[in-house]
């Protein structure tokens, strides 16, 4: 008998562990999160899809805009998944690094903005919730996790420009680096 | 006078939508019901269909001649009122699904956040249309609607409208702009957030509570605690052949991450180290989403094609520079 009582409450101390955590989770970092989803929200709401778009389209020619500053932005107003929608203004040979990039930045970013990426917000939060418990201040390493990333997702981005050539040229593919006028497909 | 089809897409922030409409000889009136001042989406309707637009405050039309109704709900009865009758709606205000009538507002019937923008010819010989009914053009009887209206307060027809009503309309925008995002957000918090907590947390009761925390501290601290052990972690994450398989919602990622972060909360990590881990357990970011995401991006088959091998190649390089450069900027970060 006194094995079964044993076993059982070890049993229910598993969940009673986990209950703490998720409680202390739920009155900690869901009220924040929230209330800024709600503001960020609210202003992506009010500066509108269009201007993005705008910018994006602006944004293709260059490499430092293409892979650091549009999806910078992206990530901002659009958050995940829909920031790669704006990849489609990009000419055929610089969609795959601009994906490279801006996937990145679906991440970097969302130690600072969560509204970003809620969805895959522990990737972050996994390991800002020990420092937490430190009683240090997670922005210090929000911002560094940000600001590495601004530079390194660039890098990543244009890195994925060579990967993409040497691909091409090993499996005889050509694609267009010319910016597409129509929303046709161009012949490759 | 002739009557044209129109295409209303929602705006920023808005739900619902595209909806057609087409008037016919049965529906060629529209009704508009907001506070007061007469919205210019109704007048930019009124150019393009030909229809007749009627002011729900003053007079009622029956229901079966409503071809649309133009409303500024924020969200409690009116923009579910119309799509439970079965009537074509569009709110001026970002409101999405809400309201104790929000069974009834759904994609095809509703559309919201509607400004003169999102208001478009469609041509009349394309096929679709939302509402069954053909249209006709027919030549009798609605007659013209006269450029100023006796009926209606002065203030309506004027082109600039009355200082105060600016502001009343602009602090219901606003008010309602944050009304939605707050149901988005409690939505997202709920759906997506709230789950993952659940799923985490019981894995770290279990974790904690079995006793193989401690071997996995025993695995992990050596890993994590070190650049080198980083840099392992983030070098095989990021393997051509096995970054695919890893990816999937980052679940695995988000896991390595929290017990990573449980370890760092013990003391049993230097939490200088928290930012290459950041990295480490992120090499393998996004690789199993890459047809999709150019999906997304609008991209032909042939760059899919060229994509997908490139940017996994792009990961392998990147991963460990990623880590090391991660590693180097946390020199500093919660130094005693």
């Amino acid at each position: 008998m006194h094995y079964i009582t044993d076993f059982a409450s070890g049993f229910m101390n598993l969940f009673q562990t986990g209950a703490k955590t998720f409680i202390g989770w739920m009155s900690s970092i869901v009220p924040v999160v929230l209330l800024l989803l709600v503001l960020m929200n609210t202003i992506i709401a009010f500066l509108g899809e269009e201007r993005m778009e705008k910018i994006a389209k602006a944004s293709s020619r260059n490499v430092l805009t293409r892979y650091m500053l549009l999806p910078f932005l992206a990530a901002f107003m659009l958050g995940n998944p829909m920031s790669f929608t704006l990849g489609r203004f990009m000419p055929e040979f610089y969609k795959p690094s601009y994906y490279a990039a801006m996937a990145q930045f679906n991440h970097t970013s969302n130690g600072v903005f969560p509204h970003i990426n809620p969805g895959e917000l522990f990737i972050w939060m996994g390991i800002a919730q020990g420092i937490q418990k430190l009683g240090l201040n997670t922005m210090d390493l929000a911002m560094r996790y940000l600001l590495v990333g601004l530079v390194m997702n660039f890098i990543g981005g244009w890195v994925t420009d060579f990967t993409t050539a040497y691909v091409c040229k090993s499996s005889g593919v050509t694609l267009s680096k010319e910016v597409k006028i129509s929303s046709k497909p161009e012949a490759a | 006078m002739s009557w044209h089809s129109i295409r209303i897409v929602k705006g920023s922030g808005g739900y619902g939508g595209p909806l057609t409409i087409t008037p016919t000889e049965a529906k060629h009136k529209f009704i508009y019901v907001t506070g007061g001042e007469r919205p210019s989406i109704v007048d930019k309707i009124e150019q393009l269909t030909g229809m007749k637009a009627v002011d729900g405050f003053k007079t009622a039309i029956p229901d079966e001649e409503t071809a649309l109704a133009v409303i500024d709900c924020g969200g409690t009865l009116r923009c579910g009122i119309y799509p439970k009758k079965g009537i074509l709606t569009v709110n001026i205000l970002p409101t999405g699904k809400s309201g104790p009538l929000q069974q009834f507002i759904h994609p095809e019937i509703y559309v919201s956040a509607v400004g003169d923008n999102q208001i478009s010819l469609v041509d009349d010989n394309a096929p679709e249309a939302s509402t069954s009914e053909t249209a006709t053009t027919e030549p009798e009887a609605t007659t013209d609607k006269p450029k100023f209206d006796p009926n209606k307060k002065i203030t309506e027809q004027l082109q600039h409208k009355s200082f105060i009503a600016k502001i009343g309309i602009g602090a219901g925008r606003v008010v309602s702009t944050f009304n939605q995002a707050a149901k988005d957000s409690v939505q997202t918090v709920i759906n997506t957030i709230i789950p993952f907590m659940a799923f985490v947390a019981l894995l770290i009761g279990i974790i904690q509570g079995s006793g193989i925390g401690k071997i996995f501290a025993k695995l992990m601290s050596p890993l994590a605690g070190n650049v080198v052990g980083l840099c392992v972690i983030g070098f095989v994450c990021s393997l051509p052949f096995l970054s695919p398989l890893l990816g999937p919602g980052a679940v695995i990622g988000q896991v390595v991450g929290t017990l990573i972060g449980v370890e760092i909360g013990k003391g049993n990590i230097a939490p200088q180290y928290a930012l290459p881990a950041l990295f480490a357990i992120n090499t393998q970011n996004a690789c199993d989403f890459i047809p999709v995401g150019l999906g997304l991006e609008e991209a032909d088959a042939k760059t899919v094609e060229v994509g997908v091998p490139s940017v996994l190649y792009s990961r392998f390089i990147n991963g460990v520079p990623r880590v090391l450069v991660a590693w180097l900027a946390s020199f500093g970060l919660y130094a005693k």
